[in-house]
């Protein structure tokens, strides 16, 4: 893939719709089912992913001439690991009550297939401004993706809509479990493609 | 060849330069981080004994901790018990070391303040100080003991059970005759929404007031929890008045000496929560029981 031609705006727009990495690239699907059960859970995962992917994004794209096509992997491995800790570290340190919630979900980041996949695809492509906007556009994303299915799953399996009561009983304790997730996320996806389809026909009766 | 010194060198110098950022944050946040963990318990702790934001403890409240330390060699099994003493010039500590019938055979003053006897680190190398270089000298728990004016008002235990995941780490405050003041799940990783209940108000508001002897035979039954009940075990602690006095006089009356009713659909956990809260007081009485006799037999000056 060539140099991005993209402005920074359409790079963002594209991780939040065109790309978004949990309902388009079907990526980070683990955290996305496991860890979506309230919106509260989804927007701090979605934070510290944002904050990572920005951080390890510009990192590469700074060091990319340097880096030995042998050892790509080894080398964002190495540069999103010293992000997590570093985000786990002032996490714990500063904000200790959202740290108590989301602790063992932060260094889990480390693993997460979106940003690794963004680095090899697109920082080590491109400038440092252009993989700056990009990693907003991919982290937005994910967070808009855990925000939505943390509502879906809460509002429907506890009753409660960031820890409020909003029904008043729990409709559907299914949707907190993790196979809920799964279903969800399809669900999600499809709704997604036929947005996309839609826009398209409309596009092309329009042209 | 040459390419493989050229990635050994790339990654080196990679990894050093992580280390040093990770390294430099550690340095800045090290320090609000165990402050942070420190008042979390500390909070926990009041918690536990009734205080929080709109009753501030009261200062002559003193918590002091007892560690308690499995000491071994080839030859025998002992237990050490660090506690807090009045000496000459302020406080200090002072290991209590008993045999495995609980007689006090000796004691050592520690070189330990305060702040150092937080660390487990820091006790670790007191301990080695003063016990013959061939023990091994492993830690098994603490407990806290809560005073007020030289009479012990609570006993804070925190520990950890499994549960029916993994393990459940809680911690348990007593009053002096081991009646049940309250618990607190510190940590767990049971089901959401149901074996997660545990956390809920609902649920651990049951153990609240059970006296030693209920405790002991304590059980868990399947039947629905009672709507006046749960009105009254999520009203525990929230002090707005919701209930009239009456009102809890006969909630207590009615329920002070029933088991514990399980949570839907996660009857494992509710009953491993209540079997660890159980095992936890049961051993603590035991063992301080056996504590203050050794503490009286060897005449230390403890401070709770």
């Amino acid at each position: 893939m060539p140099a991005t031609t993209k402005t920074n705006f359409q790079l963002v727009v594209n991780g939040l719709l065109n790309e978004n990495p949990i309902f388009r690239l079907a990526l980070s699907m683990c955290p996305a089912v496991g860890i979506s059960t309230t919106v509260a859970n989804g927007l701090l995962l979605g934070v510290a992913v944002l904050f990572v992917q920005v951080f390890s994004s510009c990192t590469i794209s700074l060091i990319k001439d340097y880096i030995h096509p042998r050892i790509r992997i080894p080398t964002y491995t190495l540069t999103i690991a010293t992000w997590v800790t570093v985000i786990d570290l002032v996490l714990a340190a500063y904000l200790p009550v959202a740290y108590k919630a989301m602790g063992i979900f932060v260094r889990l980041i480390v693993a997460f297939a979106i940003i690794t996949m963004r680095l090899e695809v697109f920082a080590c492509r491109n400038t440092v401004t252009a993989s700056f906007w990009d990693g907003i556009g991919m982290g937005l994303g994910f967070m808009f993706g855990m925000v939505t299915l943390g509502a879906v799953r809460e509002v429907l399996g506890m009753g409660t809509f960031l820890g409020y009561d909003v029904i008043g009983f729990r409709p559907l304790l299914f949707f907190v479990l993790p196979a809920a997730g799964f279903f969800l996320v399809g669900f999600m996806m499809a709704v997604f493609n036929y947005v996309e389809t839609v826009y398209h026909r409309r596009a092309k009766r329009g042209a | 060849m040459k390419e493989i010194i050229k990635i050994t060198i790339a990654l080196t110098i990679s990894c050093l330069v992580a280390g040093l950022v990770i390294g430099t944050t550690f340095l800045f946040t090290a320090k609000a981080k165990q402050q942070n963990e420190h008042l979390n318990v500390q909070q926990t702790m009041l918690g536990l004994l009734g205080y929080g934001k709109d009753k501030p403890a009261p200062p002559a409240l003193k918590l002091h901790s007892i560690h308690r330390y499995i000491l071994q060699d080839a030859e025998a099994t002992r237990m050490g018990y660090i506690v807090p003493v009045r000496r000459d010039n302020g406080e200090g500590f002072t290991l209590v070391v008993l045999d495995l019938k609980g007689r006090f055979l000796e004691q050592h003053p520690l070189e330990l303040t305060a702040e150092t006897a937080l660390s487990g680190e820091d006790r670790k190398k007191a301990l080695a100080a003063v016990v013959a270089p061939s023990m091994v000298v492993s830690f098994a728990d603490t407990a806290i003991i809560a005073c007020r004016e030289g009479k012990r008002e609570a006993y804070l235990l925190p520990g950890e059970f499994p549960g029916f995941k993994t393990f459940i780490k809680a911690m348990v405050a007593v009053n002096a005759d081991f009646g049940m003041l309250g618990l607190e799940v510190i940590e767990h990783e049971e089901d959401p929404g149901l074996g997660g209940e545990i956390t809920q108000d609902y649920f651990k508001n049951q153990f609240v007031g059970k006296s030693f002897e209920t405790l002991k035979g304590l059980k868990v039954v399947k039947e629905p929890l009672p709507p006046e009940y749960e009105r009254y075990l999520e009203s525990l602690g929230t002090a707005d008045g919701e209930l009239s006095e009456q009102e809890i006089a006969e909630m207590e009356r009615l329920y002070r000496e029933k088991d514990i009713y399980a949570l839907t659909g996660a009857t494992i956990s509710s009953a491993a929560v209540t079997n660890g809260v159980k095992a936890m007081v049961r051993k603590f009485a035991y063992r301080i029981q056996i504590l203050d006799q050794a503490v009286a037999t060897g005449d230390i000056p403890i401070l709770f």
